[in-house]
């Protein structure tokens, strides 16, 4: 508006920021149509699909580690060991949850294939752990854990006496 | 292989850490308290003009003591050694038997004079000197007769300095020994005086005279003289009761309360009819004192010696409580310095309830309850509950059962509860302003039941026939109850006091029974009483029309919450008492033990058609081939005791099944043998089914015996070895394997698989005279085992010590189960000692009883003393610690919500601030 007032004040005034004319031919050796080269979308969408296999994977590539961590922590019930398998159980578990979120990040062609991928490579995280507390006996799998809940047995006779009084 | 041991060594000693429950000093005397007991009176002197006055007594429980004349409490007291070495012959007090033959207190640092001497035992026989100041023991010697059997009826006498020994040959002789007596020496050969006449039941020692009846007369002989004349006289009537000696004249004899004196030189006052007399000195005279019992009232008079005129300074009557029974004048004393006025005399009696009651100036001064020193059972009742707290619990207990009603229900439950609290809070306006209803006899006495449950009536039956109600907090004695002519059963098996219905169902009173011999005839007596307030219920005493041979609780009947008694009677027929629970008889199992023959019988009980029928069902004898064992020791379970866990856990996690069959009863028999000396057997029978489940002999063994079992299949023997003086524990697991049969029902009939047997055997450095575990609630705490040694402390042993379980090498399994590696001798730290320093003399047998709380569990100890404490095996895990420090925690609880509100204001204000900025 005070441009307008401007120019409106001062007529001799030039006003540069009125556009040029867009007819101006294009500079020589532009080509307007080369500007998308379809060899490189092709690299690209394979680029994403490499990654996106990348993230499905992780969780599978993820086990050696796990399986390392989970020899040097041994059996023994400490803070330590407990804490790391609760971290491996508890990571693949949200890891599965949040499958959805994930793979939207790399929608592609090969989409199912990897998600099934992911799916199954967190199931294998989380076999791994429970079987960690599998030998750390943290699972109630023996006779002896359900002990606490067995309910005495009910006796069928009664009996009374001692020595004989007479 | 060092460290091996040093592991292991590690370990106990961790485990003994772990289980030190010693007390802290501030806590001595807290939770527990002892009374300390004498026995039943035999010999009294009572001595108010000494420098320091006393009463010395001898007792039946082998006790001599020095009693405070004012409160009768404990001088001094000296338990002698257990009977028959420790049983007092006589008690002889320096200037006592009569005036000629004092001895007069000894020189200063001689000790040939005597202030007290005891006669103890008859094989040997000790003759000990005593300091009456102090108790302590001056001097001893002892003499061994030749014959011991025949000294079992020996005699002893005091006379000028001498001591004799008379021993009776039975229709033949007597053989008459003299001694000095401080010094022991004979003054000279044994005489045997011929006396044909003498005979066990009639005779008696009157001062220097043996006197026996003989038909209408009596004939005597001095054992001094040297004529050794036979002197008769006559009776005017032959006597019914036996005769008894008076203590104090010489040669004078009292025949159905009737003085009569066979002595020329000692004349006494005709025509005096009492049921006791005793002699002491009144002004400078000797006097005869004599007291009767009549409606309820005791009489007390006097006569002097010399001229039979009456002292009617003396003369008195007091009512005496019946729970006393019958009194006995023991001994007397009158103060000397007050002349002419009776009023300093104190009178000591001894009563047929074995209590020492002490009576000045027509009433009663004192007394001691010494019937506690033979307690035979005993029970920890409930106390009832405040009345509004009693009317809560009514509202809890609403009917439930009526669903097609179930609005009006609530609505009727909220109505109660309203009211409920209405009438709280008007009582408690009405008690504010001063107004509110006078509190009920129980509640004045403080006897309302605490939130824990750990505040408790405890009911002691004692062998006398006393009964008494005692707080186990305070120790009081709230109330006592006397049944005279009520006895023990045969075979040494005592009365039986049973809890009929417990304080759980209020409004009804608690009820219990105590199950008797009538003395007279033999036939059972019962008599129910309220164990609150000591009073009579429900009929009081029944007299039964048999004999009692054996008895069970039944289940509650659901009228009245009584629990029935079965009672099997001599010809094996079976009653039930009261008779509204009948039916629930159908299908009891009752079993009788032959002590002397070991045989076992088993009877099944069946109601049908109105009528109660027993039939007897197996038998088991358990005599050995020649039929020479006899049972010493039978132990059942506790029928309160509840198993929390079903099973143990093994080292690999798998489960080995606890054999828990209920109906499992443990015997135990004794015989000689030609080659082990001794053999002890134990037998564990099924008695609904009568199968023996398992048996175990031990070889060179012998009682005393200690048994204990427990419901988880834990029976632990403790016998004491002969050979080597080593006193063995036997613990034996019992298990069903590694799965169980039938998990929901137990039946003995189904016959269950023979169960697997762990077993071992430690040794332990005391005597042990009892075992008893601990029990709780719901059996959820650990289990110890409470030790009473001979030398009267009790010692709490933790289970996992007697495991049978423990692993003799050292393997992981065995670790991993938290089993301690096998030692055979056990320690006895001083930590574990419950009672610390209090002993408990005599100590015969320990009752436990669960509280309110899971943790804690009551303990009462008897023997000559009683001992009441609470023990917790775990330690309080459900009660805050006592030096909880309540204001410290209150004071950081409320510094730090006021904090954090500030903090949150401020950090409120400050982000406000720099939203601004």
């Amino acid at each position: 508006m005070s441009a307008k007032q401007n120019s409106k004040k001062f007529k001799w005034a030039l006003d540069f920021n009125v556009s040029k004319n867009a007819d101006i031919p294009s500079p020589l050796g532009y080509n307007p149509s080369a500007l998308v080269n379809q060899s490189e979308v092709v690299r690209d969408q394979r680029l994403v699909i490499k990654k996106s296999w990348d993230l499905a994977l992780g969780p599978l590539k993820n086990i050696p580690m796990n399986l390392f961590i989970m020899y040097m922590s041994g059996n023994s019930i400490s803070i330590f060991p407990i804490m790391m398998v609760g971290m491996m159980l508890i990571r693949p578990i949200k890891a599965i949850f949040t499958t959805q979120v994930t793979s939207k990040m790399a929608e592609g062609a090969q989409g199912t294939g990897q998600r099934i991928v992911y799916f199954l490579g967190n199931l294998a995280n989380v076999a791994l752990a429970l079987y960690k507390c599998h030998s750390m006996g943290l699972l109630p799998t023996h006779a002896s854990d359900w002990l606490a809940f067995v309910q005495p047995q009910t006796r069928l006779e009664y009996y009374g006496g001692g020595v004989s009084f007479v | 292989m060092q460290e091996k041991w040093l592991l292991t060594g590690l370990s106990v000693a961790l485990l003994l850490l772990g289980t030190c429950s010693a007390l802290y000093e501030d806590q001595i005397k807290k939770f527990d308290w002892r009374g300390v007991n004498v026995g039943a009176l035999k010999q009294s002197r009572v001595d108010l003009n000494h420098f320091q006055p006393r009463i010395l007594v001898s007792t039946h429980e082998g006790v001599v003591a020095s009693l405070c004349v004012k409160t009768g409490e404990l001088v001094w007291r000296q338990v002698l050694e257990q009977k028959p070495r420790g049983d007092i012959k006589l008690l002889q007090v320096s200037g006592f038997s009569d005036d000629s033959s004092d001895t007069a207190a000894a020189p200063m640092g001689s000790n040939l004079g005597f202030d007290m001497l005891t006669v103890q035992g008859h094989a040997p026989a000790l003759v000990r000197g005593w300091n009456t100041n102090m108790g302590a023991l001056e001097w001893e010697w002892s003499m061994m007769p030749l014959n011991t059997e025949r000294a079992q009826e020996a005699l002893w006498f005091y006379s000028r300095s001498v001591l004799y020994h008379v021993l009776p040959a039975w229709r033949s002789h007597l053989e008459v020994t003299a001694y000095f007596a401080s010094s022991g020496h004979s003054t000279g050969s044994t005489s045997k005086l011929m006396a044909s006449w003498i005979s066990p039941e009639s005779c008696s020692l009157s001062g220097t005279f043996y006197v026996c009846v003989d038909g209408k007369q009596l004939i005597s002989l001095d054992l001094v003289s040297k004529s050794g004349q036979v002197i008769r006289t006559s009776l005017e009537a032959e006597p019914k009761g036996s005769l008894k000696a008076m203590a104090g004249l010489n040669g004078v004899v009292i025949v159905d309360g009737n003085l009569i004196s066979v002595n020329k030189d000692q004349s006494v006052c005709p025509g005096l009819q009492a049921s006791s007399y005793t002699v002491g000195s009144f002004n400078y005279r000797k006097i005869l004192a004599y007291s009767d019992l009549a409606f309820g009232i005791v009489k007390i008079n006097a006569v002097y010696l010399d001229n039979c005129e009456p002292v009617t300074e003396i003369e008195q009557s007091l009512p005496f409580p019946a729970h006393f029974g019958s009194p006995e004048l023991s001994n007397f004393d009158c103060k000397q310095k007050r002349n002419g006025e009776g009023k300093s005399c104190l009178f000591l009696f001894s009563t047929s309830s074995e209590s020492i009651v002490a009576v000045q100036q027509g009433r009663i001064r004192w007394s001691r309850e010494e019937a506690l020193a033979n307690v035979i059972d005993s029970q920890f009742v409930d106390l009832p509950l405040a009345d509004t707290e009693g009317t809560l619990e009514s509202e809890m207990k609403g009917k439930a059962g009526d669903f097609t009603s179930f609005e009006r229900d609530i609505v009727s439950a909220f109505l109660r509860r309203i009211t409920t609290q209405a009438v709280q809070i008007r009582s408690l306006f009405l008690h504010v302003i001063g107004l509110g209803p006078p509190p009920t006899d129980t509640q004045r006495a403080g006897l309302v039941r605490d939130s824990f449950g750990l505040h408790k009536m405890l009911v002691l039956l004692t062998r006398a026939g006393k009964i008494f109600g005692i707080d186990n907090i305070s120790g009081k004695h709230h109330w006592q109850l006397y049944l005279p002519n009520v006895s023990g059963f045969d075979n040494d098996e005592q009365m039986r006091l049973i809890v009929q219905r417990s304080a759980k169902h209020f409004p009804l009173q608690p009820l219990c029974t105590i199950l008797g011999k009538d003395a007279v005839n033999g036939n059972g007596v019962l008599y129910r009483f309220n164990p609150i307030t000591g009073k009579a219920a429900e009929g009081g005493l029944i007299q039964l029309d048999y004999k009692i041979k054996q008895l069970s609780l039944l289940g509650e009947t659901e009228k009245d919450f009584v629990k029935g008694i079965l009672l099997l009677d001599s010809s094996n027929k079976v009653h039930v008492y009261p008779q509204h629970a009948t039916p629930l008889a159908d299908g009891m199992y009752l079993y009788t033990a032959d002590v002397r023959t070991a045989e076992l019988a088993g009877y099944f009980v069946k109601y049908a058609g109105g009528k109660l029928s027993s039939t007897h069902v197996w038998n088991a004898r358990l005599g050995g081939h020649n039929s020479e064992q006899q049972i010493i020791g039978v132990s059942g379970k506790n029928p309160i005791e509840h198993v929390h866990s079903q099973g143990r856990v093994l080292g690999d996690r798998s489960v080995l099944y606890k054999y828990i069959n209920p109906n499992l009863v443990a015997f135990v028999t004794q015989a000689p043998d030609a080659t082990h000396k001794s053999v002890l057997n134990l037998y564990l029978v099924d008695v609904v089914s009568g199968s023996v489940v398992f048996t175990i002999t031990h070889r060179k063994v012998r009682a005393p015996l200690a048994l204990s079992i427990q419901k988880t299949g834990l029976p632990t023997p403790i016998s004491m070895r002969k050979c080597d003086a080593q006193r063995l524990v036997t613990t034996i697991e019992l298990y069903e394997g590694k799965t169980q049969a039938n998990n929901s029902v137990w039946s003995s009939l189904q016959a269950p698989p023979m169960p697997l047997v762990e077993r071992q055997s430690y040794i332990l450095p005391t005597i042990v005279e009892t075992l008893r575990e601990t029990i709780t609630e719901r059996g959820i705490t650990n289990k110890h085992v409470l030790i009473g040694t001979a030398s009267g402390s009790i010692v709490e042993m933790p289970w996992h010590l007697l495991d049978p379980r423990r692993p003799i090498a050292s393997t992981t399994q065995g670790r991993e189960e938290g089993a301690i590696p096998y030692i055979p001798e056990l320690p006895l730290p001083t930590e574990s000692h419950i009672n610390y320093n209090q002993t408990v003399a005599r100590l015969r047998n320990i009752y436990t009883a669960p509280s309110g709380l899971e943790s804690t569990c009551l303990v009462v100890a008897t023997g000559l003393d009683l001992f009441v404490t609470r023990v917790a095996p775990s330690k309080t895990f459900d009660l805050l610690k006592e030096d909880f420090d309540y204001i410290l925690i209150s004071i950081v609880l409320v510094a730090l919500t006021s904090g954090s509100l500030i903090v949150k204001h401020l950090a409120s204000r400050k982000l406000l601030k720099q939203a601004w900025k």
